[in-house]
């Protein structure tokens, strides 16, 4: 035992430390320090962004969608969004037209194929920033306020708020109970081919992980409803007056205005551009 | 009490009550009459199963409209009956801060909990009604914070300014203490008398740490086995009862129980009261006229041998130089601990101490492999963790964690404490886990879930755990928070039950009393570094280190402290012995 | 939500729907996290992604409430799993969330004893095959409506098709094995009995009485609808733009083209608005929410 003294590489349970990850969660739940876009009305922020979730859709200018990608992504840089969010956004993308134009090419496509899936990346793309520079500089409260206004179910903008509050105790109690089947359990001797033995070892502990989880969850929402009984939410669910004071201080401002018309201007000018020019 | 006196006028009333849960086989509560009256600050003490929090959810509705049991018998709350009144109705009379107050914070920042339940109502100005709650605590300055961010105290004392936020006459907070470090828990019952006397709360505390019980309550409640009630009494008298208390499993104040022991030497024997907090401890001696100021010879130099002599044997665990931290918000790399050094032998029990934040569960994270060192190395019986997996140290340590329900993985107690051994393939294990199971006496229970046992019990299941395991080295992180003083004294027990089998034991505590019955060397943490590292008794001297650790020492060490008695006293039994050796033969043949 | 009435032998209080909501919401939630976040430390083959976790609110409409556990896992996918990783996808939420619920619900409806390994088998590949069986018809036929306009670009039709049908095969096997059957096998009857004492329940008898009618009103109906289309439309455009794309391109008639979105876009803006500006009056007024 003594002589055979393996050096010890960190697995992947240690690569995917929750505590990193939450740390990364936490910023781009929480770290939203006066950015620029934070200072709008949500709705309007929420308009503002359905606007750019939805007509890339229909447009075919590379030129329009690029342009709307540089502004959008000047306003993501704004926002300050985590590497994390970006990193998981970029190789998504990259993996998915990657996939497509190989497999096409097998059916025997060619650069049109490629092109065609370039436009489509450059849409997803769009759509994809336009929602973290608006959603990750927008605080819990203002955006659940929001949907709420938006019509949204109160169980919904509840969720959201309840979602920020207990995502930190949940990733923590996950991430010890990981560390109590290592602690007691036995990882794989050997990895195997592609280290699949590694893979299957992860995998099943990160399901059955969540049997205790799961277990503790229910006791502790027990708790949660009983004060949620006491504080009158139940009852505030069905009072449309509550709603309306909760969301009194939504109010939209000239310099909301100002925004929707800058960016309304924007996006004119880009169309005028993009009639002239093609790319 | 500052507010005028006028005739005592009951707030709440309860006639004949007996309530069985849903499919509960016997009643939990039996046949309770009590009234409690206004500007009243009880405590309700009682072994664990003798109803406490049963009763105190009567008062809030929670029984019978959320717990659809068989309730009989009336409940009056400021004149409205629980019966026919709603819950939300009721919590503009009744604030209830739960045990498990972790759970009933739902918003994300300290503000917007605070504001919820005024809201919820539908007061137009609820945020005015939330800040007033958190200017009554105050805690103005948490406002902004994110419930995350917030330490337990400060958890504890949001989770009591939402419930004080709909304005409510009667405040119920079930064991404060059970959660809380010392420190944080002394504040919290500092707020509860200001409630009590600036806005003439009526507060009720369901409490086993009778120290505190003494020093803010002015009643006391004492419930038995089958949820009944056996008295109320102001608290000095029903401290007092020392023999009675003691067969429940409740034990009084430190100085209590050494002026009962002493009752025939020091205090007439007619007197059936007792000091019960440290002032009227002191201040009894003082009047006893007893030559106190004599120093105490007790054998210093053998305390310092007993640690001294182990750190001739072999070094179990090495830090060297080692930083380690988490990242912060910002991904800055924030360190928690910092340039540690440290050696552990063989036969030490460790207690860490410090406040919270301090680093002592990171600590004890590095020797577990858990956590890596950023920079220095950690050296657990010659393995390097760095280069060992969690897995392969768990051959020699087995860590308990301070929440026991993040440790039952398995169906059955029985499965969790076979869960090492099996994975290991182990054959024929059958007698050792039967003894296992019998040492800590949980044969009765093996086939239960861990969650669903009671605190003292998930403990002793935790440590049979990690026993199973049969370790080098014992890591504990907390294990006597929220357990009763008997089940606390039956984890100092089962200690000594861990000592023939573990070479090294180290526990991160807040509780003095586990450090000054059990503990041979004490190293106290405060801000990632080690302030202090010495032994059990030498570190009750240090006050001002005590207090940056935010520490509270044993109320028989505090005493020793105003009756000049050095070195303290650690345990009861020593004052005792203490006293009597001086106490001169006239004044104790005088007396007697 | 309506309230229990007293005499059905299986129904919930409006507190204990919530119970199920939250546990459902969270646990789903952070699952989702996680799975979100795991194929990139994988390196591995890329159809052997970890899809989801479809197993964690099966279990809980298995035994308790397939309504509010699908409701809930499906917040609790937008939350978690979209909103806090930023990536929230606008419209194509709406289909999945559809189809997922849908998924959900039906597969719980068809348990009528947890303890029964034989139905919790069926409910493990039915829910996973209702979801992905409508994501991949939506995916598909949107691609066969513009067939005759990719003839510009060979390959892309057949890839996709190739591509949609394979995915659906792996998610079947490897998903609707790894996490959805074996789980639920090993999962329900462990946690049968178990977990409804610590949520203050009794364990399920029977078939879930779940109160469709107070929940799935005409309005819930026809909205739901309503968002699958547009949805489905959405996809349908985003589609089919790749085929309007290479048509400009040679009949090049671009500008018309562009300007029609340009009006297309305008109009969305502008009705969005008013919905917003309506949406507070009627709040003035004081409608209830639903």
């Amino acid at each position: 035992m003594e002589l055979t003294k393996t050096t010890y590489k960190t697995s992947f349970l240690e690569k995917l430390s929750v505590e990193r990850i939450k740390v990364e969660l936490l910023r781009t739940a929480y770290g939203h320090s006066l950015t620029f876009l934070s200072k709008f009305d949500p709705r309007i922020l929420i308009a503002w962004y359905s606007f750019f979730a939805i007509v890339p859709w229909f447009v075919h200018n590379k030129v329009v969608l690029l342009g709307m990608l540089v502004a959008i992504a000047v306003l993501t840089y704004t926002s300050k969004p985590s590497i994390l969010v970006l990193l998981i956004l970029a190789l998504g993308l990259v993996s998915d037209a990657a996939y497509m134009l190989v497999v096409s090419l097998l059916f025997g496509g060619g650069l049109s194929a490629a092109w065609a899936l370039s436009t489509l990346t450059l849409k997803l793309l769009v759509i994809a920033l336009a929602s973290i520079a608006v959603f990750s500089s927008m605080d819990p409260e203002k955006l659940s306020d929001g949907l709420l206004s938006l019509g949204f179910p109160a169980q919904f903008s509840f969720g959201v708020a309840y979602g920020y509050r207990m995502l930190p105790i949940l990733i923590e109690e996950y991430n010890n109970i990981l560390y109590s089947y290592r602690l007691r359990g036995r990882g794989p001797e050997r990895k195997g081919f592609l280290g699949w033995r590694v893979i299957l070892y992860t995998g099943k502990l990160s399901v059955v992980a969540f049997y205790p989880l799961i277990l503790n969850t229910a006791k502790r929402t027990r708790t949660t409803v009983e004060a949620l009984e006491v504080k009158g939410f139940t009852y505030a669910m069905k009072d449309p007056k509550v709603k309306k004071i909760k969301l009194s201080y939504l109010k939209i401002l000239p310099r909301d205005y100002v925004f929707l018309a800058i960016s309304a201007v924007y996006v004119s000018l880009l169309f005028y551009v993009g009639s002239h020019y093609h790319l | 009490m500052t507010h005028p006196m006028t005739e005592k006028q009951p707030i709440i009333e309860i006639k004949d009550i007996s309530f069985r849960y849903p499919g509960a086989e016997y009643e939990s509560l039996q046949h309770v009459n009590l009234t409690i009256n206004k500007g009243d600050f009880i405590a309700i003490i009682g072994s664990n199963g003798s109803g406490k929090s049963t009763l105190c959810k009567c008062f809030n509705g929670l029984i019978p409209t959320y717990y659809a049991g068989d309730l009989e018998g009336s409940v009056m709350i400021n004149g409205l009956s629980t019966q026919s009144t709603s819950i939300a109705e009721l919590s503009k009379h009744v604030a209830y801060v739960f045990q498990d107050f972790e759970n009933q914070l739902v918003r994300p920042t300290v503000y917007d909990e605070v504001c919820f339940a005024p809201l919820n109502f539908g007061y137009e100005d609820y945020k005015e009604r939330g800040m007033n709650a958190l200017r009554m605590l105050e805690i103005e300055d948490i406002q902004h914070k994110w419930i995350w961010q917030l330490s337990g105290g400060q958890k504890h004392m949001t989770a009591l300014a939402a419930a004080l936020s709909l304005e409510p006459d009667i405040i119920i907070v079930d064991e404060p203490v059970a959660q809380l470090d010392p420190a944080h828990a002394r504040l919290i019952y500092e707020k509860l008398k200001l409630l009590n006397e600036k806005y003439n709360k009526t507060i009720i505390v369901i409490e086993h740490h009778t120290e505190y019980i003494a020093d803010y309550c002015t009643n006391v409640m004492l419930m038995e086995a089958g949820g009944k009630v056996r008295w109320i009494k102001p608290v000095k008298e029903g401290l007092s009862s020392v023999d009675e208390l003691a067969s429940l499993h409740i034990q009084p104040p430190q100085v209590t129980q050494a002026f009962h022991s002493l009752r025939e030497k020091i205090v007439p024997t007619t007197q059936t009261m007792y000091p019960i907090t440290i002032k009227e401890a002191a201040l009894a001696l003082q009047q006893s006229a007893l030559p106190y100021t004599k120093p105490r010879h007790v054998a210093i130099e053998e305390q310092y041998k007993q640690s001294e002599e182990h750190s001739d044997r072999p070094v179990l665990l090495k830090f060297d130089n080692v930083v380690s931290g988490y990242q912060s918000m910002d991904r800055n790399q924030k360190p928690t601990l910092q340039n540690i050094n440290l050696e552990m032998h063989e036969g030490q029990r460790i207690a860490l101490i410090g406040n919270n934040g301090a680093g002592k569960s990171t600590l004890l994270r590095l020797i577990a492999g858990i956590r890596k060192p950023w920079e220095g190395s950690v050296t657990v019986c010659g393995k390097n963790t760095s280069q060992t997996s969690p897995e392969q140290l768990s051959d020699l340590v087995s860590f308990i964690f301070q929440n026991p329900e993040e440790m039952f993985i398995s169906d059955n107690i029985r499965a969790d404490i076979e869960f090492f051994l099996k994975a290991r393939k182990q054959t024929n294990i059958e007698p050792f886990i039967d003894h296992i199971m019998d040492t800590f006496n949980l044969t009765e229970l093996q086939q239960r879930d861990g969650r669903l046992l009671s605190g003292g019990q998930q403990r002793r299941a935790t440590l049979a755990i990690g026993m199973a395991m049969k370790p080098t080295i014992m890591l504990l992180d907390e294990p006597t928070a929220s357990l009763d003083i008997a089940s606390r004294r039956e984890m100092t027990r089962l200690f000594d039950e861990l000592r023939d089998h573990v070479k090294a034991i180290v526990v991160a505590t807040h509780d003095m009393q586990l450090v000054a019955d059990w503990a041979t060397r004490v190293i106290v943490m405060h801000e990632g570094r080690i302030i202090m590292d010495t032994n059990s008794r030498d570190v009750f001297q240090h006050e001002h280190i005590l207090k940056l650790a935010a520490l509270i020492p044993p109320q028989i060490v505090e005493l020793s402290h105003y009756a000049n008695i050095t070195p303290p006293c650690l345990s009861v039994a020593e004052f005792i012995t203490h006293i009597e050796s001086i106490i001169p033969q006239e004044v104790y043949s005088g007396v007697n | 939500m309506s309230t229990a009435t007293i005499g059905n032998r299986f129904e919930l209080t409006s507190q204990q729907k919530l119970m199920i909501f939250i546990l459902s919401m969270s646990l789903y939630g952070i699952s989702n996290m996680i799975t979100e976040l795991l194929p990139q430390f994988r390196v591995g083959p890329v159809e052997l992604k970890v899809e989801y976790f479809i197993f964690i609110p099966l279990l809980f409409a298995i035994l308790f409430n397939p309504l509010y556990a699908a409701l809930g896992a499906c917040v609790g996918e937008l939350v978690f799993g979209e909103l806090l990783l930023g990536q929230f996808g606008g419209v194509s939420e709406l289909e999945k969330f559809i189809e997922f619920s849908l998924a959900i619900f039906v597969a719980g409806m068809l348990v009528t004893d947890p303890r029964n390994k034989r139905q919790l088998a069926i409910a493990a590949y039915v829910a996973i095959g209702i979801d992905q069986l409508l994501g991949t018809i939506v995916d598909i036929a949107k691609v066969y409506i513009g067939i005759e306009d990719l003839e510009a670009v060979p390959g892309l039709p057949e890839s996709i098709l190739a591509i949609e049908g394979f995915s659906f095969l792996n998610a079947m096997i490897v998903s609707g094995t790894l996490f959805s059957l074996l789980p639920i096998i090993y999962l329900v009857p462990r946690l049968y009995g178990k977990v409804e004492p610590l949520l203050g329940m009794k364990p399920r008898d029977g078939r879930a009485k779940v109160s469709v009618a107070g929940f799935v009103t005409p309005r819930f109906i026809i909205v739901a609808i309503l968002l699958f289309v547009v949805a489905g439309a959405a996809e349908f455009l985003s589609e089919s733009d790749l085929e309007l794309f290479t048509w400009e391109w040679e009949m090049d008639l671009g500008n018309i083209g562009l300007w029609l979105s340009l009006a297309v876009a305008v109009v969305i803006f502008i009705a969005t608005l008013l919905i917003i500006r309506k949406k507070r009056k009627t709040n003035h007024k004081g409608e209830t929410i639903v």
